[in-house]
């Protein structure tokens, strides 16, 4: 009996133990407001940079997603960026057939077929022309803007104009065999060009290699990129092949490749004081920071903002803006730390701008003052390196009067449990 | 038995069952800045008399002395919704709560003495508040929503024991265990999303210590005294261990009156004294007084009454007031072992420009086994 009035008592205790509770927002008059309150600080950090410096070398032009074909004149020089690629021949002999494995001498080509990706370019340019130049096949990943001077001045194998040929009917040039086709979903222009056999010498002895350049020209911003790898250039050879005396005409698989880079003029400035960033090879800064110990450990960030002034106007090519981008890293190495993928800023440079920059780094600093054991440095590179001829300098912290600085605005620790 | 048991549960049942639109029982803007809003420590059956029959209910955790009269072993707990209109400036905001704020055993441990435990509200700090407001940030003026809430209570958790000492004195102390927490965040969104949001929260512990002890006279045949008075150290709230804030609590002191001219007829009146400005600024010292009447038979009564007071926290240099009336009945079922207490209060709180009224429907289950 006892028992059984126990169980009972313990059954109205855990019934009202059950405690449910609800509370509905309300407003909050003036002098009914809870006393604490969220206190907002908004700091200027002008000196917590420092150390900082630059590094070139990251990205190089073979290694670019991108073949960079620019002609910029300017006030002092001309920017000159010249795609070259090289693709690899099928050798000096070629199968006749496919149900067996004798070979015969290629003796020559009646045609090809070049295909090329205009992967960016500007629909502001007008009367676009390309200029496509033999080159030597020896050229590689060292090759130099300048020593590649002679073969682009008298090695002209074809000129196109992209402009009229996208007049075209069926942007189709009947005479010349060129079309194009226009990838209006991803911003394309697939160019096919016919190279005659004059253009497209089939040199057993080089087994079969070629190597071209590419020149643009237009009224104004001529400056476009190709593409490379997937969508690089690729070369349909109509090959001549001897068949026990009887010339045969074989259609190999098409080929892509084998070496594509750019070359161009003039080289980038020398790595100097100055916070350099993009460029080709590609630069990178890196602005180490003294993260106050009051916000990184009572305080929660709600913005903060890098200021950056530009040492000179940002150069390259007036139509690509070029866009930088701020992220932190994992160790400080020096020009070698490894970059932390995670959490990035960016911000868009426009060419020839001096306009100080401002890059959003909030989550950045939210990270650091996160994770007290993560390097409070903030590196500043090209979104896409070495895809862009732009680059931009800003004035380093030595220089005082337009050092980089953090603009940080935080909320202190909210006074919970103060009456 | 059976049948006690199919009470119980349907006591249970209407203890739990929500209606559709609930609220908010204690909760009071006043309590907002301060310690909190103070609990009532009555029973169902005394809050339906204004709480004048608290000094003299051995189920109302105000005074021990009566538990000397409980007699067997027995059980209760309170639920209590209530749809509360907060009107200032012309605007009216609509709250609800459901709260559990009492839940308590007692019975005789020996002939002479009998001892109590549970616990009951002491500051309800459950409330959610919402501002719009802008200042100047960087230069431009930026708008922003703040939200702050609370959600918690501190517990008084009391072992009681009481005895009688002649036929017409009871005596009884007490000691109160304060204990309790809150879930607080705090949260301001901007306008403009540049700025990420803010949002901390943290839990903040409490605890304190009381004593008390009453004294319970029987002056005459039907007319009988109260007196309590009961001593709180401090409350201390803690954040992650470390104690951010330390305040006085009030010392306390009350009287009541009953007077039963017969069996079905009873009268009661009392008042309290609370010293709440020692929790300092904003705080003052409370008066409540309250008068009550039960007709009828303990197994079905009619009960009603009226109280008036002030609150302990509030803006300005005088304490907000607070007037309450409130109704009752009760329906005793198994032959008397089990109880369920209704009641239905009014309340008006008026200070500093701002005036609550609440609707509060109250529950409570007895279980005598």
């Amino acid at each position: 009996m006892t028992r059984r009035r126990l169980a009972l008592v313990g059954a109205v205790l855990l019934v009202a133990a059950c405690v449910e509770r609800l509370t509905a927002p309300g407003h909050c008059p003036g002098d009914f407001c809870p006393s604490g309150q969220i206190t907002v600080v908004d700091t200027l950090l002008t000196s917590n940079i420092s150390r900082d410096s630059s590094y070139r070398g990251y990205v190089l032009a073979y290694q670019s997603a991108l073949m960079l074909a620019a002609h910029l004149p300017g006030a002092t020089d001309t920017l000159d960026g010249r795609p070259i690629f090289r693709i690899n021949g099928f050798g000096a002999r070629f199968r006749i057939s496919t149900v067996d494995t004798s070979t015969g001498a290629i003796l020559g080509a009646d045609s090809a077929r070049l295909q090329l990706y205009v992967l960016r370019r500007d629909t502001a340019t007008h009367n676009l022309q390309l200029q496509l130049y033999r080159l030597p096949i020896t050229i590689d990943t060292s090759t130099t803007f300048g020593s590649l001077a002679a073969p682009f001045t008298d090695s002209l194998v074809r000129t196109v104009n992209v402009d009229t040929l996208l007049a075209q009917p069926g942007r189709k040039d009947t005479v010349t065999g060129d079309s194009v086709v226009v990838d209006t979903v991803n911003h394309r222009l697939v160019l096919s060009l016919k190279l005659d056999t004059a253009a497209a010498r089939y040199v057993g002895t080089d087994s079969g290699s070629v190597a071209y350049g590419i020149r643009i020209a237009a009224d104004t911003l001529a400056s476009i990129a190709f593409g490379k790898g997937t969508f690089g250039p690729v070369l349909q050879w109509y090959l001549r092949v001897d068949s026990l005396g009887t010339p045969v005409a074989r259609a190999p698989g098409v080929l892509g490749a084998a070496l594509a880079s750019f070359v161009f003029a003039p080289s980038p400035a020398p790595i100097d004081s100055t916070l350099a960033v993009g460029g080709v090879p590609s630069a990178r800064s890196l602005l180490r920071v003294t993260f106050p110990k009051v916000i990184r450990d009572s305080s929660q960030i709600i913005r903060a903002t890098l200021f950056l002034v530009p040492a000179v106007p940002a150069r390259g090519a007036p139509a690509d803006s070029l866009v930088i981008e701020a992220r932190t890293v994992f160790a400080d190495f020096g020009g070698k730390s490894p970059i932390d993928l995670r959490l990035g800023d960016t911000t868009v440079i426009h060419i020839g701008s001096t306009d100080t920059v401002q890059i959003e780094v909030t989550n950045l600093l939210q990270l650091w003052a996160a994770d007290s054991t993560h390097p409070t440095v903030l590196v500043l590179r090209p979104e896409n390196e070495a895809q862009f001829l732009g680059e931009i300098r800003f004035y380093p912290s030595v220089a005082a009067a337009f050092r980089p600085t953090l603009q940080v605005t935080f909320v202190r620790r909210f006074p919970f449990g103060v009456p | 038995m059976r049948r006690a048991v199919g009470t119980v549960v349907a006591a249970v049942a209407l203890l739990t069952a929500s209606p559709p639109v609930r609220l908010s029982g204690q909760d009071s803007q006043f309590g907002i800045r301060g310690l909190g809003t103070p609990g009532r420590w009555e029973s169902v059956r005394s809050r339906s008399t204004g709480g004048a029959f608290g000094p003299f209910d051995p189920l109302s955790p105000l005074m021990e002395a009566p538990l000397a009269d409980i007699g067997q072993l027995t059980a209760t707990a309170a639920g209590g919704t209530s749809h509360r209109d907060v009107q200032e400036g012309g605007a009216t905001t609509a709250l609800r709560t459901t709260r559990f704020p009492l839940m308590g055993v007692a019975g005789p441990l020996t002939r002479r003495l009998a001892v109590a435990a549970g616990f009951t509200t002491y500051l309800d700090k459950s409330w959610d508040v919402t501002f719009r407001d802008s200042f100047m940030l960087r230069g431009v003026l930026q708008r922003y929503t703040d939200e702050i809430a609370s959600d918690g209570s501190v517990a008084d958790v009391r072992l009681a024991a009481a005895s009688r000492l002649s036929r017409r004195i009871a005596i009884g102390v007490g000691l109160h265990v304060l204990a309790g927490s809150t879930r607080m965040t705090a949260e301001r969104r901007f306008d403009d999303s540049t700025f990420h949001t803010v949002r901390q929260s943290a839990e903040v512990r409490y605890d304190g210590l009381g004593v008390s002890g009453s004294v319970l006279i029987g002056v005459a045949p039907g007319l009988t005294i109260a007196g309590w008075a009961r001593s709180d150290n401090r409350l201390r709230a803690k954040v992650v261990d470390t104690a951010s804030a330390v305040t006085d609590l009030p010392t306390m002191a009350g009287g009541g009156l009953l007077f039963a001219p017969s069996p079905s007829v009873r009268f009661a009146a009392s008042a309290a004294w609370r010293s709440w400005s020692r929790a300092g600024a904003g705080a003052f010292d409370t008066w409540t007084w309250s008068a009550g009447a039960e007709f009828g038979s303990r197994r079905m009564p009619i009960r009603l009454g009226a109280r008036r007071g002030q609150m302990p926290f509030g803006p300005g240099t005088e304490a907000p007031t607070e007037t309450a009336a409130s109704l009752g009945t009760a329906r005793a079922f198994a032959q008397g072992r089990a109880l369920i207490d209704l009641g239905v209060e009014r309340l008006e709180r008026r200070g500093g420009g701002l005036t609550e009224r609440v609707w509060t429907v109250l529950v409570g289950l007895t279980v005598r086994p």
